[in-house]
């Protein structure tokens, strides 16, 4: 027991933790309770929200919108990107769009989301969904091109079939592609959750951090972000974890 | 799966832009509802408004300085840090904890916060782009300087150069430049996401401001019209990185 703490890995953490806690209440006491919150005040502001059951609706919110857009990106972005990495010509005519679409800030495009979607549900939705089903077909695309040219010119002396050459060849080379889509995705839709609560309707846990800053609660506002780091964290940790599995499995490339 | 030519797909996407754009005209034109879609044309007359009366280059030039300060900034930082957690298994583990949460957290959700502590003005914007930018920066930063170039430090060392801060500026840092340009390109795209969030948290200032403004009167010409520049300012930005890089790893 003693040992493991005092290895540098966990010991160090802890100490530098313990400093910038320390030091961050020591400072907060003494600014204005308007501007800053010591850890203490946060802490208080956490049980109280979780005791009136604000946090718990807040994250339900938030949660509902991210899955049912995460999941239709994932049903729409992988066939979609199936589509692209094998009909070549079609993938090469979107690129310049999503291109674009990259290139320009997701916040900016909020009053375009506003006109065409209004500010409820719907346009949270397509916050998430859109952005997410880009990213996961753009990957989804490229691992179907990139088929090992070598595993493609066996399996052609071989004389395998079509789908014999879907099966053992091009889905077994995209998986890692896809499965690295799916991280990049989730990372999106988590943003993109996000910005549709502090920018169109003010509900969930990004409505939390908008509330906190109107209400001048700046721990109501930690609270809520760091419910939004742990929330991402776990998925993408989850999705980072298949998506090293997948990656030893693809082998020498 | 054959390969094509570049000629071909370059034609093709031009054809392919063209068609949309003609597409687009005319169903905003049959639509006639230039709330939900104005036509390109109209998009264009707006553009070119937005250009004579000045109000654009106004709002680019605050961008872009916004930017640019975000992202010096952003790079001295990283550098600092990133060499820190680089040469140094204390810094590493004492700075981890705080680097990792950085890395997880949507920078947009901590916008409300750093626009109280830092103020509405000049430093809180320049603090939203710093935090946006700075991740790619500081990891790249540390992984091109663990990875010693162990025949470079030995010949350097030979040729009497000493001490540590020596070899990094010598050595360490040339030898890392690839490296170092590639996390400089995801920060300046990751930066342009940061400064709109800031500008359009704020409502006020810059492109980001000019395109919340129009947005909330409701005027989707003018709205598209500020958005075009903003994407090409992104796009120019780290395709001119790109190309820094490019000729690095040439010569």
């Amino acid at each position: 027991m003693i040992d493991k703490l005092i290895r540098p890995s966990v010991f160090l953490p802890l100490v530098s933790l313990v400093v910038v806690f320390g030091g961050w209440e020591i400072v907060g006491r003494s600014i204005n309770p308007l501007l800053f919150a010591p850890p203490s005040e946060v802490l208080r502001q956490f049980g109280e929200l979780l005791q009136t059951g604000e946090l718990q609706d807040a994250a339900m919110v938030t949660v509902r919108a991210l899955f049912l857009g995460y999941f239709l990106a994932v049903v729409v972005g992988i066939p979609f990107g199936i589509l692209m990495g094998a009909w070549t010509r079609f993938g090469d005519i979107l690129q310049p769009y999503l291109y674009a679409i990259f290139a320009t800030p997701r916040v900016v495009l909020v009053p375009l989301i506003v006109v065409w979607f209004g500010i409820g549900f719907e346009a949270r939705l397509f916050l998430v969904f859109f952005w997410s089903m880009i990213a996961i077909s753009v990957n989804t695309a490229q691992g179907v091109r990139h088929a090992r040219p070598d595993l493609v010119e066996v399996a052609r002396s071989f004389q395998a079939t079509r789908l014999q050459m879907a099966r053992h060849v091009l889905i077994p080379g995209a998986i890692p592609f896809v499965v690295s889509g799916l991280r990049i995705g989730a990372e999106r839709a988590i943003v993109g959750v996000i910005i549709g609560e502090m920018f169109l309707q003010i509900v969930g846990l990004g409505g939390v951090i908008t509330k906190g800053s109107q209400e001048l609660l700046p721990a109501k506002m930690l609270c809520a972000v760091a419910v939004i780091a742990v929330l991402g964290t776990i998925i993408v940790t989850a999705l980072d974890t298949v998506e090293k599995r997948f990656q030893d499995w693809k082998g020498a490339p | 799966m054959k390969a094509r030519s570049r000629k071909d797909v370059r034609r093709d996407q031009i054809v392919g832009v063209m068609v949309f754009l003609i597409i687009w005209e005319v169903s905003a034109r049959l639509l006639d509802n230039s709330l939900i879609l104005p036509p390109i044309s109209a998009i264009l007359a707006a553009l070119w408004e937005l250009i004579i009366t000045g109000q654009l280059i106004v709002a680019l030039s605050q961008s872009i300085l916004l930017l640019i300060a975000g992202l010096i900034v952003a790079t001295t930082i990283g550098f600092v840090l990133g060499a820190l957690i680089a040469r140094s298994r204390t810094a590493y583990w004492m700075l981890n904890p705080y680097l990792s949460a950085l890395f997880v957290t949507p920078t947009i959700a901590l916008v409300p916060l750093v626009l109280v502590w830092f103020g509405f003005g000049f430093p809180g914007r320049v603090t939203v782009v710093v935090l946006a930018a700075v991740v790619p920066i500081l990891f790249s930063v540390a992984s091109g300087l663990r990875d010693s170039p162990g025949d470079l430090i030995d010949v350097a060392r030979s040729f009497g150069v000493k001490g540590e801060i020596a070899l990094l500026f010598k050595v360490r840092i040339r030898a890392a430049l690839p490296v170092l340009l590639a996390g400089l390109r995801l920060a300046a795209g990751r930066g342009v996401v940061g400064m709109a969030v800031a500008e359009t948290y704020l409502r006020l200032g810059g492109i980001g401001g000019l395109i919340k403004s129009y947005g909330a009167m409701f005027q989707t010409d003018y709205v598209f019209a500020s958005i075009l520049p903003l994407s090409l300012l992104g796009i120019g930005i780290v395709s001119l990185i790109g190309r820094a890089e490019r000729r690095l790893h040439w010569t």
